[in-house]
């Protein structure tokens, strides 16, 4: 029964090719030959789906029913049936699950479209909630940022000093920091608020063993 | 010994039933006993959940096939070896294997547990517990491995052949084993929320087990695309099967997870977003196993259909719903203690990394999805396959490179423009370099341009960074550069191992590309003696040999592969046919180069000694299979702990006084 049903698709695609041939201007037809390009075939061996296995295109799909479909899109190139002609075929036969993709039209199109449009949105939403923290970042000085567990409560009015000189900087547009700058300076990239205000202070002799432990404690 | 088994499971289930109900009534009581008897009940849940494992392995060994499962999964001529494999073939096993998973890391987890996440510890107790009751629960009631057939058969039906393959020792395993790891940072996440402590107590425990259940995950999915790649003979690894996607969005989950819960032990920032993560991880892993162990969808991965789909389900709405409750009931305390400085940081570049990382986990699931909301809307069945997939989340992982490249280049809180034009100079001119070259090469694609551009960029600001790193420290203490190097990479290991990790990703992003653009293809019959040429090579097919074996027929082919006339080398692919099943197995011959991989697989064999051979050269494969053992150090690297200090970069004030450095307030 389904032997019987393949020759007749192979026996319509003839046909259907043939009427493509002749609608086609002949000479045009006959100069470019037999031939068809591998890579269109392949490429379209992998928009159509193998009707009885699971999940799987017919170029992956080493059952007969996809050598023979195979087969059909070939016969059909080498008569000069375009991609889309090929895979209408195809759709008319088996229905639009045949597709490895929904087409770009029509309903379908929500496939398409919503994941673009989600991202689009996340990405805008990022862009504004990032805008409004920096903004309220800037708007706050020193003294009312908090101190979090990353920062030694003994050190908190030290820091908060140069907070507010980093925040002064920053507003003016210019360098915020020597170690801000330099932050690709990898060893001494902690990353931390503290870092960067110990830094600022001017006292070299701590600065030096202070490195040495960052280094071991960017953790 | 079933019996054992059988007994050991019900005793499980008891015992994780009492740890969650005596962890909660324990903790809201004060009662030290009623926790201490639940914290031992979770330890002997393991050596419990362990009896009954050995019983069902010794029930395998000793081909008991009274027991269902075994009869199922195994036969007499099944070498013993393969008796891990036959563990977790059915659902029955593989519940019974992530129940074990779950128990073990539950208990390594909660012994482990720092001071710091002590008081809410019940809780989080209570919630893994939870968990395994549920998988106890489906596997003793709905799917137990020791239910016993009414007969006993004289052999088994033997083990699916496409299981029987290296790979799958460590593929299912490493994914089921990640995927319920996935409870433990969740676990930690929901037990500080339920017991108040809204700040960053649990995030380095959570951090630990996110990367660990990140790189299980990692690792199951390469080696799922290995075996596919060399078993299911088509020449691809990866086509977006449904249960593939099941694994890889809590992949992505956590990839967004163990960035952003950097930003919240740097700078104590993103802290509901670090909950939403881990939510949304947890859940896509339920997911996944839903897909895996459900039976939901057609795939390659169902092996056999389950009645299990409804609870699954249930449990599923449940582990997405509650979490969520959960973190609305304490939202008001979820406070960041930091706001974000600027456009321009590697905070916000994690945060838009975080985005599109849940962007392809969104589309792959929207893909998933799709088809299901197409036949209940219209009626009408579709696909949603690789081309949806290659055309919406290629340009998203494109992004998702360029900010890997970028990111760590940038530093906390705020750059200056000049800094960021300094720091991006070495990834640009690699970049562009890059391109230039491959168009003077011919090469045109322009997706393959930006990836192998991006790519370049990647590698050249870590090594620009390693250099410099590398070149400070060894100025400023005199080591040797290898010693310095190695110095720099443990002095910061998160940063250096997530470093090696990024490599790893360009790695398998080279094998993706070289694969998706520059792979050929040719399906072609050929008698014994007959050649073809692919690209630069011949391939000369000498014969067939025809070996039978107890379970199966091998037809072990034999290849001679020329290049410039000149015999390079003779490989064997296989195809076996099994009759029980009535399937055949084909096992490529892959002459791998780092250049590229000439892949030869014979789909049919003729009766006239003629093989149908699919031949494929696909570039740059090999550094996707090298990329595994990579990721695997880098995420060793950034989770090998660190000597016992506070992870706060400034003194802590407990131990100031006991060091040799002196304070600075």
């Amino acid at each position: 029964m389904k032997i019987g049903y393949h020759h007749k698709l192979t026996l319509f695609a003839g046909t259907l090719a043939l009427l493509l041939l002749l609608a086609s201007p002949g000479g045009d037809a006959l100069a470019q030959g037999p031939s068809y390009s591998p890579k269109e075939a392949l490429s379209i061996d992998r928009m159509l789906m193998c009707p009885v296995c699971p999940a799987e295109t017919i170029d992956q799909a080493q059952v007969e029913i996809s050598r023979q479909m195979k087969a059909v899109v070939r016969e059909m190139l080498t008569n000069g049936a375009s991609r889309e002609e090929i895979l209408d075929f195809f759709v008319a036969r088996y229905g639009l699950g045949i597709l490895a993709a929904p087409p770009k039209s029509g309903a379908n199109l929500l496939v398409w479209v919503l994941p673009i449009a989600g991202v689009l949105a996340a990405l805008a939403g990022a862009y504004l909630i990032i805008r409004s923290m920096s903004a309220r970042s800037a708007q706050v000085t020193g003294a009312s940022i908090p101190t979090t567990n990353l920062t030694e409560a003994g050190l908190a009015p030290f820091l908060e000093a140069v907070d507010r000189d980093l925040a002064l900087s920053g507003d003016s547009g210019t360098t915020v920091h020597p170690t801000g700058a330099s932050s690709y300076d990898s060893g001494r990239d902690s990353g931390c608020a503290s870092n960067q205000t110990r830094n600022g202070v001017d006292k070299r002799r701590e600065q030096e063993k202070n490195r040495r432990d960052d280094l071991e404690q960017n953790g | 010994m079933a019996d054992l088994g059988a007994i050991s499971l019900w005793i499980a289930l008891a015992l994780a039933a009492y740890a969650a109900i005596g962890s909660v009534v324990g903790k809201t009581r004060d009662s030290t006993v009623l926790l201490d008897s639940s914290r031992n009940a979770i330890y002997l849940l393991v050596l419990v959940l362990l009896v009954a494992t050995l019983s069902l392995v010794v029930s395998f060994i000793n081909h008991d096939f009274e027991v269902a499962y075994v009869a199922a999964h195994s036969e007499l001529a099944m070498p013993d070896r393969f008796t891990w494999v036959a563990y977790y073939a059915g659902n029955e096993g593989s519940l019974l294997f992530i129940s074990l998973c779950l128990s073990v890391m539950s208990a390594l987890a909660i012994w482990l547990a720092p001071v710091k996440v002590r008081d809410t510890l019940p809780y989080t107790a209570a919630v893994l517990m939870v968990i395994l009751t549920f998988f106890l629960a489906v596997t003793s009631v709905m799917a137990n491995p020791f239910d016993k057939l009414p007969f006993v058969p004289l052999d088994g039906d033997g083990i699916n052949p496409l299981l029987t393959h290296f790979g799958m020792f460590f593929h299912p395993p490493a994914l089921m084993a990640g995927l319920i790891a996935t409870s433990i940072p969740f676990a930690f996440a929901m037990g500080s929320l339920i017991g108040g402590k809204t700040g960053d107590e649990w995030v380095d425990t959570g951090r630990v087990w996110g990367i660990l259940s990140w790189g299980l995950l990692a690792v199951g999915l390469l080696l799922g695309s290995w075996w596919a790649y060399t078993i299911l003979g088509w020449g691809g690894f990866w086509f977006w099967d449904p249960v593939e996607n099941a694994a890889f969005m809590p992949w992505l989950g956590l990839t967004a997870f163990v960035h952003s819960i950097m930003v919240q032990k740097r700078r104590g920032m993103f802290r509901m977003w670090n909950i939403v993560l881990i939510n949304i991880s947890f859940g896509l892993a339920l997911y996944g196993m839903f897909m895996n162990r459900g039976g939901a969808v057609p795939s390659v991965h169902s092996f056999g259909s389950s009645s299990l789909g409804w609870v699954f389900l249930l449990f599923l709405g449940l582990g997405i719903l509650v979490p969520f409750v959960i973190f609305f009931w304490r939202y008001h305390q979820l406070k960041s203690a930091q706001n974000l400085d600027s456009m321009l940081s590697r905070e916000a570049a994690f945060l838009v990394n975080n985005l599109l990382l849940l962007a392809i986990a969104f589309v792959t699931l929207w893909g998933t999805v799709y088809p299901l909301i197409s036949k209940l809307f219209t009626g009408v069945e579709l696909t949603v396959a690789r081309p949806f997939y290659d055309q919406v989340n290629g340009p998203l992982m494109l992004g998702l490179i360029f900010l890997m490249g970028v990111g760590p280049l940038l530093p906390w809180r705020r750059a200056t423009p000049a800094s960021v034009r300094k720091a991006l100079l070495p990834p640009s001119i690699a970049a562009a370099a890059t391109v230039l070259i491959l168009i003077a090469m011919g090469v045109w694609q322009e997706y393959a341009l930006i990836a192998f551009g991006l790519a370049a960029a990647v590698t050249a600001g870590i090594f620009t960074e390693w250099y410099r790193g590398t070149r400070s420290r060894q100025r400023s203490s005199g080591d040797f550069y290898p010693l310095a190097f190695l110095r720099l990479i443990a002095a910061n290991r998160p940063r250096y191992g997530g470093y090696i990790v990024h490599l790893s990703i360009v790695m398998v992003a080279l094998g993706v590309v070289g694969a998706t653009f520059f792979s050929t293809q040719l399906d072609v019959v050929l008698a014994p003696g007959e050649r073809v040429t692919v690209e630069d090579y011949e391939i000369r097919y000498v014969g067939t040999t025809e070996i039978p074996k107890s379970n199966r027929t091998d037809f072990i082919s034999t290849v001679e592969v020329y290049r410039d006339g000149n015999l390079l080398d003779t490989i064997e692919p296989n195809r076996s046919f099994y009759p029980s099943f009535n399937m055949a197995s084909t096992r490529a011959a892959i002459r791998s180069t780092p250049v590229e991989d000439l892949f030869v697989v014979p789909s049919e064999n003729m009766s006239d000694g003629s093989v149908g051979f699919r031949i494929l050269v696909n570039p740059l494969m090999w550094w996707m299979w090298v990329a595994g053992p990579v990721l695997v150090l880098g995420a060793v690297v950034s989770l090998w702990p660190q000597r016992v200090r506070q992870t706060a970069p400034a003194p802590a004030p407990g131990r100031v006084p006991a060091g040799p450095r002196p304070t600075v307030a």
